[in-house]
């Protein structure tokens, strides 16, 4: 670890950190660990991998998911971020009032078992379900989409199956995610 | 006015009445010697062993690297080889009878592999790299011919050239013949196999470097012929949208590469300067992975002939000051699996601190291993690379300019910083 050391500011679920004095080379998920108790994004390879450690950039682009095991706070730093404790809604006492679209269907389809990945599954699935809404796709798109998006996170448990249905669902669900198919009576 | 004409008319005739002779009196196949034992009557046990030191010789030549299709079957042609007037694609060279070259003799392979000359006098372009091959021996020529034919027929067709005018007119190639095929070879002859291989480790390299693994060919600069500058061998150059470096031993010792590492990187696909990247990755896989632990040594032991002692470029940690959006990115970006001094990870990430690809001048390499990263590769053994994710839509032209800079002069040895222009529109 650096002993040089740089004063870092961010959003992390909407709320304002820092500015904190940081290791030049800390990476963002020792920050969310280490320094605000956020343990529900996972360490798992380390190399930006698996994706268990995936959270959520919310950028110029839009929201991405970003591997914060191999993103360091000198990047972060200035930038809005997402991570699994922040997608839920919370009274005012903290307490989970109601989960999003994706997480219940998570549940819903026990897409996971000992859950190491699901926080990761959680940012890929959910940055994609919001890309959706601004650019709906064709219901027939659906499947390779979801394969797609989330073809980066690994789990050792059950098969993906699961994670990939539920996200499924969830978009054929949502109004607004696909737009009707292209047909001859329908030219888009 | 009529009279210019005719007298044109005339010259015009005339000089293609002299190419005709030309063509006839001094384009055909050189000599071709006699084949180096009885291949009609071999023994079962000479065949076999014909065959095993045959694939040795296709290994060494790296023929599948061409002439495998795009989805992967060994020798049955269709990968394509991108050059400025077009495409040419490697040929079916299995034994097939209607597409591939059950029909070939020993003695037309020999012609083709060291005079670029079907059976029927048709002429190969200079892509397949007979003026490489030029000097294979007879011996080894034979035992790729034995273990060619004991190949598996695939029914596949051959893709034809697509080329410019002129460049498709294949009988042309017999007057490029004429000026950039040095007949007869002025290079050593002693092969891998057969009575005459010799003992002499940098010959037997220089085999394996200039004649089967042709490496000039990615490696040395071409003139406006396409033919390789005979003043700059191996010095480097950009082919198909990627440097290969300059390999002379000069060079390599600037870059502070000895002997060892290049052994490593040749039997491993990685050594301290890096790891197999872009066309130099399929020539691992299909080549040099599966020389004997003696020829890597000897390709080293040529390339490294005369060289000085290693010498690189000594980190410049004055880059993290002088540079400090490079920094910045550097440890943004790169540093979690590339280390804040540039140290890599085992079977996770090269080192950068001694990375060959920053010491170059051309930023090429480096700019699009930044932008489109690397596949995880599965090298030799136990030894693997993770993927490096592709950082195109996460850096703009500035960023992508100061993070080049960066690595450059930290581990590159480059003080000057090159433009944005310089690294935006680096490609091939």
């Amino acid at each position: 670890m650096s002993d040089r050391m740089i004063s870092v500011t961010m959003r992390i679920n909407g709320e304002k950190t820092g500015p904190v004095d940081l290791p030049e080379d800390l990476m963002l998920l020792e920050y969310l660990h280490e320094y605000l108790n956020l343990t529900g994004t996972r360490y798992g390879c380390g190399q930006g991998v698996c994706r268990a450690c995936a959270v959520i950039h919310d950028g110029a682009a839009g929201a991405e998911p970003i591997p914060a095991c191999i993103t360091g706070v000198a990047w972060a730093n200035g930038r809005s971020f997402r991570t699994v404790e922040g997608h839920a809604t919370r009274d005012d006492d903290g307490n989970v009032t109601q989960l999003t679209s994706v997480q219940q269907a998570f549940l819903d389809h026990f897409s996971f078992q000992c859950s190491y990945c699901t926080s990761g599954f959680v940012a890929a699935a959910t940055a994609l379900v919001e890309r959706l809404e601004a650019a709906p796709i064709a219901p027939e798109d659906v499947e390779d989409v979801v394969l797609d998006a989330l073809n980066e996170n690994i789990c050792r448990c059950t098969g993906y199956v699961r994670y990939l249905e539920a996200t499924r669902d969830v978009i054929l669900n949502t109004p607004g995610l696909t737009r009707a198919a292209v047909t001859e009576e329908n030219p888009s | 006015m009529k009279r210019v004409a005719l007298i044109l008319a005339g010259l015009l005739a005339l000089v293609v009445i002299l190419a005709g002779v030309v063509y006839v009196a001094f384009t055909g196949p050189g000599d071709i010697p006699p084949a180096s034992r009885d291949l009609a009557n071999l023994s079962r046990e000479d065949r076999a062993q014909m065959e095993e030191a045959g694939e040795y010789v296709a290994r060494a030549g790296d023929c599948v690297a061409c002439h495998k299709s795009p989805d992967g079957l060994a020798l049955a042609g269709g990968t394509a080889m991108e050059t400025p007037v077009g495409s040419i694609f490697g040929s079916n060279i299995t034994p097939s009878r209607d597409h591939g070259i059950a029909d070939y003799s020993a003695d037309d392979l020999y012609r083709a592999m060291v005079y670029g000359i079907t059976p029927d006098g048709g002429h190969l372009y200079p892509a397949m790299p007979y003026t490489s091959y030029h000097a294979i021996s007879r011996a080894d020529s034979d035992a790729l011919w034995v273990w060619l034919m004991a190949q598996d027929p695939i029914e596949r067709p051959n893709r034809p050239a697509e080329l410019i005018f002129p460049f498709n007119l294949r009988p042309l190639v017999a007057f490029w013949n004429l000026i950039f095929r040095s007949d007869p070879p002025d290079q050593p002859v002693a092969g891998l196999t057969g009575a005459d291989t010799g003992n002499d480790p940098v010959a037997r390299g220089r085999y394996l470097v200039e004649v089967l693994g042709h490496c000039g060919e990615c490696h040395t600069p071409r003139n406006l012929a396409y033919a390789r500058k005979p003043d700059a061998h191996l010095q480097g150059t950009v082919i198909e949208d990627a440097l290969a470096p300059d390999i002379t031993p000069g060079a390599l010792a600037r870059r502070g590469w000895n002997a060892a590492d290049l052994e490593d990187f040749l039997a491993e696909g990685l050594s301290p300067q890096g790891v197999m990247t872009f066309r130099m990755f399929p020539v691992l896989s299909h080549s040099t992975k599966y020389l004997s632990p003696e020829d890597v040594s000897a390709v080293a032991a040529y390339l490294t002939e005369g060289a000085p002692a290693p010498a690189p470029p000594a980190p410049n940690d004055g880059a993290l000051t002088d540079n400090a959006p490079g920094h910045a990115l550097y440890l943004g970006l790169c540093a979690g699996c590339h280390g804040a001094e540039g140290q890599g990870q085992p079977f996770g990430s090269v080192p950068l601190r001694g990375n060959t690809s920053a010491m170059f001048d051309d930023p090429l390499n480096l700019v699009r291993i930044i932008r489109e990263g690397i596949p995880a590769r599965h090298l030799t053994g136990y030894q693997r690379m993770q993927e490096m994710p592709a950082f195109a839509d996460r850096l703009n032209d500035d960023e992508l300019a100061a993070l080049v800079n960066y690595l450059r002069q930290r581990w590159g040895g480059h003080d000057r910083a090159l433009s944005e222009e310089d690294v935006a529109g680096a490609s091939g």
